[in-house]
């Protein structure tokens, strides 16, 4: 391990009028380590990965990124930063709808330096979608759709990886497929963080973390450590 | 590749796109039309103001008699009244005498032309062309509509005033309506009373010029003064004198009022009076259109708005999707107004082609003139175009660079 990549003190994160999401939460994330959260609907689980993801800004508390404190980051340096250092997959598999597969992971090159075809081609061959370069969503199943969404996520080859219930529309079989992927690049050393609410996929990574309430109420290590530490 | 998404969701939402584009499009057509129009008939009015310089009409006292000077039309005949034609070398009498370069008398008469078995009625208009005239002071002056009117376009020749032959000329309109070409004899009868056939005179013109003045001498039959009064037995009498005045230091208002007070029984007015009835039309109708305008482009500016943020609603996710991506502000803007600026183009371009049509429909109606395309306005109306939909969409386009990116991770 490499030290931790994020470091969270004290986030709290309030929803006007009265919803506090999150109650100061402590975490630390190693690089390269896989950390599942789990936790009751409501629990502020999405909350938290949107604080990470940059997506959003917490009310109080300080959000270091591999050294950077996000919060005190404007508009512009924000979206600079996610583009460098966050990948992004989400349960509903959110892609563009008028752009074919290709389009849509060239996108997120675009929007991250320069298009490359060739190795947006190569991300999709990578998830098994080498045949459907040029289907859009609507001509997509659910799970092709995710899939999509990972190859998105990897084109970029950023360090981290959120991931909200990335299996949470899909058939076991669907399922199986994307976990694989991210384990794939959990073995290619990025950082995973990944919500769930199936404890058969808690187990997959190395820290789980429970939530409850807006608090981190429990921290586990869980077997799948790699590295033997 | 932004080029490629731009093309893909411009034609993913064309049908909502249209009606933005129509919005712009009826801005774009009135503002069009309204600038065509006025920078046609300025054009026409400062055309024949340069043709004619300072120009005056004399017409008797109180009569209106349906004449004009190129493209400026009036009233209708009232009452019979003239003016004497001995009385003409009086203008040349004027303290400004030097200034006037010509004039010419004109005398209308509503004739029955026969050519091969048809007949129809012309306007015979006898006039001088370029005649020579004796001064006060026992000079020749030459003075005519050759020498007022020299930019007349003339196929054929003048007619030589001094020469004994039957001679005329037709305008351009006239020998089209009734057949008539060079070189062509056409009969023309004249009685007191309509269908009087048997008191009728009859008078065979031999046609050596056509005439294309662009105003209503195109309709009219040019013969020599002289014949015109005889034909109608009207000797010495003109109804009305047109006269060219060079004037660069003095008034002519001036001139006006010198030439009513040698000739006691005549108005004298100027080209800028008889203009003034078009140019308060015109002006009315700028005033209106101008009011029509900003009517249409608050519509094209609110149906763009609209559209837009029925867009950027719609597109929330999207938006949401892009910025998670790490898209700033400001790619999410220029997405979105570039969509708006090709609906300002689209509507531009398209509106200045209806604005035309609409141009010319006003122009014929009102003015009843031709309103040519003016390849100026166009620039204008896509400028226009561009401009409205960019403005409707800042408010839109804002509220697009507010949405949250964490939209994307929650479920609806
Ligand atoms: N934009 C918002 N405005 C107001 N309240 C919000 C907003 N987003 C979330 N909340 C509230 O914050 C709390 C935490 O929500 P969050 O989405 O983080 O839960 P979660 O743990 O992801 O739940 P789930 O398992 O159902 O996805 C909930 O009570 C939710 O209603
Ligand atoms: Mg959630």
């Amino acid at each position: 391990m490499d030290g931790p990549i994020i470091r969270m003190q004290g986030i709290s994160k309030l929803y006007k009028p009265d919803t506090w999401a999150l109650r100061g939460v402590d975490l630390e994330l190693e690089k390269g380590s896989w950390v599942t959260i789990m936790g009751p609907s409501g629990s502020g689980k999405t909350t938290l990965l949107n604080m990470i993801g940059c997506l959003d800004s917490p009310t109080s508390g300080s959000l270091l990124i591999d050294g950077t404190d996000v919060t005190k980051l404007g508009q512009k340096a924000l979206a600079s930063f996610r583009r460098e250092n966050l990948g992004l997959v989400f349960q509903q598999y959110h892609m563009v709808p008028y752009l074919t597969a290709l389009e849509n992971v060239m996108l997120a090159q675009y929007y991250h330096s320069v298009v490359d075809e060739a190795g947006a081609v190569e991300a999709l061959e990578r998830v098994g979608l080498g045949h459907r370069l040029t289907h859009t969503p609507s001509q997509l199943s659910g799970g092709e759709q995710q899939r999509v969404c990972i190859a998105r996520a990897l084109v970029n080859d950023q360090e981290i990886l959120l991931a909200d219930e990335p299996t949470g529309n899909l058939d076991k079989k669907n399922g199986e497929i994307v976990l694989d992927l991210i384990k794939d690049l959990h073995d290619d050393d990025h950082t995973i963080v990944l919500i769930t609410h199936n404890p058969e996929i808690a187990t997959m990574g190395e820290v789980l973390v429970e939530f409850l309430d807006g608090q981190a109420v429990s921290f586990k290590q869980t077997s799948n450590r790699v590295g033997g530490g | 590749m932004f080029l490629r998404i731009l093309a893909k969701s411009i034609s993913k939402r064309k049908g909502k796109i249209a009606i933005a584009v129509v919005a712009v499009i009826m801005g774009a057509s009135v503002t069009t039309a309204l600038l065509t129009v006025s920078l046609d008939v300025n054009e026409k009015m400062n055309y024949e103001f340069r043709k004619f310089g300072a120009n005056l009409l004399v017409i008797p006292d109180s009569d209106t008699i349906n004449i004009g000077i190129g493209q400026f039309g009036f009233g209708a005949v009232t009452e019979q009244k003239y003016i004497n034609q001995s009385d003409l070398y009086k203008i040349k009498t004027i303290y400004w005498a030097k200034n006037v370069l010509g004039y010419a008398p004109f005398l209308y008469q509503a004739v029955t032309v026969e050519t091969g078995n048809e007949s129809n009625v012309a306007i015979l208009t006898g006039t001088w062309f370029e005649k020579d005239t004796v001064l006060e002071d026992g000079t020749v002056f030459k003075t005519g509509v050759k020498t007022i009117n020299s930019w007349w376009d003339v196929e054929g020749t003048w007619v030589d005033d001094n020469g004994t032959s039957q001679d005329a000329m037709i305008g351009a309109n006239a020998a089209e309506k009734l057949g008539v070409g060079l070189g062509d004899v056409v009969t023309v009868s004249y009685s007191e009373r309509p269908d009087d056939l048997e008191n009728a005179t009859y008078l065979e013109l031999n046609i050596v010029g056509i005439i294309s003045a662009g105003g209503p001498e195109d309709d009219q039959i040019f013969a020599k003064l002289d014949t015109a009064q005889e034909l109608t037995n009207r000797p010495n009498m003109v109804h009305t004198v047109q006269v060219s005045a060079l004037c660069t230091k003095c008034d002519v208002d001036e001139f006006a009022r010198e030439i009513e007070e040698k000739i006691n029984y005549v108005d004298a007015r100027t080209v800028k009076q008889l203009a003034n009835a078009e140019m308060s039309l015109l002006s009315k109708i700028e005033d209106m259109m101008l009011l029509v305008s900003t009517v249409a482009l608050s519509a094209s500016a609110l149906g763009v708005g609209t559209t837009m943020t029925a867009s950027v609603v719609e597109r929330r996710k999207e938006i949401g999707l892009m910025k998670g991506m790490g898209a700033e502000n400001g790619r999410i803007a220029s997405l979105f107004l570039a969509e708006a600026g090709i609906m300002g183009v689209l509507g531009g371009i398209l509106g200045y082609a209806v604005g035309l049509v609409l141009a010319y429909l006003i122009g014929l109606s009102v003015f009843a003139s031709q309103v040519m395309p003016n390849l100026f306005v166009f620039p204008i109306a896509v400028g226009i175009g561009v401009g409205v939909a960019l403005l409707s969409s800042l408010l839109p386009v804002r509220r697009a660079t507010r949405v949250e990116p964490a939209v994307v991770l929650r479920g609806d």
